[in-house]
């Protein structure tokens, strides 16, 4: 059966399942506590916004996926996201370093931010859905679709999640047990994400957004964020990473 | 306006030309296209596709555009019936 599993140490061979998308998601609970979440949640609903995404009422940090073909812009984005996220959790230990040290204890590899001829890549984001945001079926592969960036090179890329508030309702990750394969791409929508013919019939695992937790999975895997219904936004932070060796990740938004 | 379809490469036939699968259309589009289209693109805003033709080979085209979707702007169609097109990326299959 396909279970999301709730772990806080994993085995090579649960971490080969993670990959290959088997296992559906880690669930490591309990990662920053309610007290933590609440107070960083405070901070960030009183930060100034810097954009929004499909989907997504507010997001603070930039991503690979608004600047596939802006490399300079991206580098130059990346250093003014990281800023201002350092200032964000300047109070206390940075959620961020949590989740890295965190992924490198379970996954017991090295974790550091990805590098660029000197450039660091944008640490995470934290994205805000409010009340109706949804976010439509996709997958990230920046295997594939971000080939002008070193990352690209990186194997075995996972997403790793971080809630910091649950919605009243709704909110859910649900993840789909079909991963993407190139010939998707005649079934993509020319903004955002994909068809759901490509997901019809397919098995799903609903994922609930509790605060604290922090969820690892293969985000070439089909997913998607349910319709966020309340007046409590969900608000989550986030990040890629991928192995530059058998024992040493990196990490980027 | 200028008519727009989007789609992704399926064969790189020269260092300006590639075939696509058409699999959207501009509600508003002026003409309608084939499932199946040939362009030639005068633009293109890939930076890993040097913008002088003479510089460009034909593994470099198909390492970029190969499967890749993306949007088409057609300026008109010329003597070997392919679509003249401004082309870039289109959109995001993710974050």
């Amino acid at each position: 059966m396909r279970t999301a599993q709730i772990l806080k140490e994993i085995t090579n061979s649960k971490y080969t399942d993670i990959v290959s998308g088997k296992t559906p998601a880690l669930i490591v609970p309990n990662v920053l506590s309610s007290s933590h979440c609440t107070l960083l949640s405070r901070k960030i609903l009183k930060t100034n916004f810097m954009g929004s995404s499909p989907g997504i009422s507010k997001k603070i940090g930039t991503s690979l996926s608004s600047h596939i073909y802006e490399k300079s812009q991206y580098f130059s984005n990346a250093l003014l996201s990281n800023q201002t996220l350092k200032n964000l959790f300047s109070d206390n230990v940075s959620p961020i370093v949590i989740m890295q040290q965190t992924i490198s204890k379970i996954l017991q590899k090295q974790l550091s931010p990805a590098f660029e001829n000197e450039m660091i890549y944008s640490l995470a984001m934290i994205r805000i859905h409010e009340h109706g945001d949804s976010v439509h079926l996709h997958r990230d592969n920046s295997n594939f679709e971000m080939s002008e960036y070193g990352i690209s090179n990186l194997k075995n890329q996972l997403s790793a999640i971080l809630y910091l508030q649950s919605p009243h309702h709704g909110g859910e990750l649900t993840i789909y047990d079909k991963m993407w394969d190139k010939n998707d791409e005649r079934m993509r929508h020319p903004e955002f994400g994909y068809s759901l013919d490509l997901i019809k019939n397919v098995t799903q695992k609903k994922i609930l957004p509790v605060t604290g937790n922090m969820i690892i999975f293969n985000p070439k895997l089909y997913h998607q964020v349910e319709s966020v219904i309340g007046l409590k936004s969900r608000i989550s932070l986030g990040f890629f990473f991928g192995e530059k060796s058998k024992n040493h990740l990196c990490s980027w938004t | 306006m200028t008519d727009i379809i989007w789609g992704t490469v399926t064969k790189i036939i020269s260092t300006n030309s590639f075939e696509m699968n058409v699999s959207h259309q501009k509600d508003t589009n002026n003409d309608s296209y084939q499932d199946v289209e040939e362009i030639n693109f005068t633009e293109i805003d890939i930076p890993s596709i040097p913008v002088d033709i003479n510089s460009r080979n034909i593994s470099q085209i198909e390492e970029s555009l190969n499967d890749k979707f993306v949007k088409c702007e057609i300026s008109g169609r010329n003597s070997e019936n392919r679509l003249v097109c401004s082309v870039s990326h289109s959109g995001a299959g993710g974050y």
